[in-house]
């Protein structure tokens, strides 16, 4: 059963910076200072795409905009463009996730594979419009790819140790205004 | 229930798509603007992370310690092995340093008849790594030294024996610095023994790549790669590396700088290259002078007495 009491949805609502925070705290140690091959997934994204699906109400817009933007500048990332991307594909999900309430896992999977494709590629197409040089096309794909296998451990990790569950039909209504 | 949902959407959903059009509207402005005036953004970055990556260094010593010992202790099983190695290794360096030694003394006596002073600019600051770019498209360290310490932008990076970057930001404590490896540094830079000039170019590889060389043939691989001081980036003379040539044929520079340890970086403090831009007054008069030039007072005096 989840938790729809306000003080949950405040409580999640803390603990999703926090978690970005640690990631980009797992990114920034010093370990790898020599160029690699692939690049690792984006956690943050999978860990938002995950939460969408499950608990729109623990991720207002402000919130996953701060958070995004907060990653780009950390992260050496253009700043925004990212940001802006995920934020569309947060809310791309939330808004099928009312759909899917009822669906399998794979139907989920699917979705948020396609919106994390969108996100990468729409960025490197907008990046090659503004004429910013890139990294090379097999580190995109790579990072591209290995999110999108992340996903599902992204969805275990959310769904066993934050408890952030799917809400039922009833439990929807019972939510009400604040959906 | 299905018309109280529609109720519902009637006024917070307009509501909730203005949110979300504002927020749009504002990361795609702060991408705009970082594109337009890319300085004054990548300023404010450094000053964020300034606030945000020292409060972290607490937690950060520990874990890349712990990290580092894991990988220290994987590498103990082949310890036996890498034993054999370093004694053969040390039996070289012996015979090394004795030629060191002796070019040493060799090199003080010359410097002493020929009356050459080192450039006493060249002094340093040495920063401790806190952090790397975490992303693999941008290879870049923040080091926990900044202003705050007198270090500039352009300033050159060194580890014990090589150039290992520039710093490119800097914040009141941190200052980042821009790997040679990342795809937007270039250095010029000088071959020895051949004298060709090239630009050493990063494009997120282990080695980067020599770009611009005068005449391909007169270069061999295992050249000595230097910096030229063109350009006023970096003082003259800082080792790059060695030249080596990958299997598609380029030529690349294997780096001297130990990257896949950077701890400890040294940051050259540079005032700049002094040039001659007058043409002499002794050989040509200045424009405008009259002629011929009035004695210098000082010389007067020293000449009467």
């Amino acid at each position: 059963m989840a938790d729809t009491s306000p003080a949950r949805t405040w409580v999640m609502r803390a603990v999703f910076p926090a978690l970005a925070l640690a990631l980009i705290f797992f990114h920034l140690l010093p370990l790898d200072t020599v160029p690699r091959r692939m690049a690792p997934p984006d956690l943050l994204l999978a860990f938002a795409f995950a939460w969408c699906f499950r608990r729109p109400d623990f991720l207002p817009v402000p919130l996953l905009a701060a958070t995004f933007l907060l990653a780009d500048l950390a992260l050496q990332r253009p700043p925004g463009l990212q940001a802006l991307l995920a934020l569309l594909g947060c809310e791309y999900i939330k808004s099928r996730a009312l759909h899917l309430r009822d669906t399998s896992f794979a139907g989920e999977w699917m979705s948020a594979g396609g919106a994390i494709t969108a996100v990468f590629l729409v960025q490197r197409l907008l990046l090659g419009l503004a004429g910013v040089p890139q990294a090379q096309l097999s580190l995109t794909v790579s990072a591209l790819l290995l999110t999108i296998l992340a996903y599902p451990l992204a969805v275990a990790a959310s769904q066993s140790l934050l408890r952030v569950r799917r809400l039922t039909s009833a439990e929807a209504e019972a939510m009400g205004d604040r959906l | 229930m299905a018309r109280d949902r529609s109720h519902r959407d009637d006024y917070t959903g307009p509501l909730k798509r203005l949110l979300t059009g504002i927020a749009c509207l504002l990361l795609a402005s702060v991408f705009i603007v970082w594109r337009i005036d890319s300085p004054r953004v990548e300023r404010f970055r450094a000053q964020v992370l300034d606030r945000i990556v020292p409060n972290m260094d607490w937690a950060m010593a520990p874990v890349t310690g712990a990290a580092n010992l894991v990988r220290d202790f994987q590498s103990y099983q082949r310890l036996a092995e890498q034993n054999r190695e370093l004694r053969s290794e040390l039996r070289q360096m012996q015979a090394w340093k004795e030629a060191a030694l002796q070019l040493e003394q060799e090199n003080a006596r010359l410097l002493d008849l020929n009356n050459v002073r080192l450039d006493p600019k060249l002094t340093y600051v040495t920063g401790v790594v806190m952090a790397d770019s975490g992303s693999p498209f941008r290879q870049s360290v923040l080091l926990n030294v900044g202003a705050r310490d007198g270090i500039r932008d352009g300033w050159a990076a060194m580890d014990g024996l090589g150039l290992v970057g520039r710093i490119s930001g800097t914040g009141k404590s941190t200052a980042r610095v821009l790997l040679l490896t990342d795809a937007a540094s270039a250095v010029p830079a000088v071959i020895q023994p051949s004298q060709q000039t090239a630009l050493i170019k990063g494009d997120n590889t282990g080695a980067p790549l020599i770009d611009f060389l005068e005449n391909r043939d007169m270069v061999r691989p295992g050249d000595r790669v230097l910096t030229s001081g063109d350009g006023e980036v970096f003082p003259a003379g800082l080792l790059i590396g060695q030249v080596a040539e990958d299997p598609q044929g380029r030529l690349r520079v294997r780096l001297s700088a130990d990257y896949e340890r950077l701890e400890f970086l040294r940051i050259l403090r540079h005032h700049g290259n002094e040039t001659v831009r007058d043409p002499g007054a002794l050989v040509v008069p200045a424009p405008g002078a009259t002629w011929p030039r009035p004695r210098p007072e000082g010389l007067t005096e020293a000449g009467d007495g």
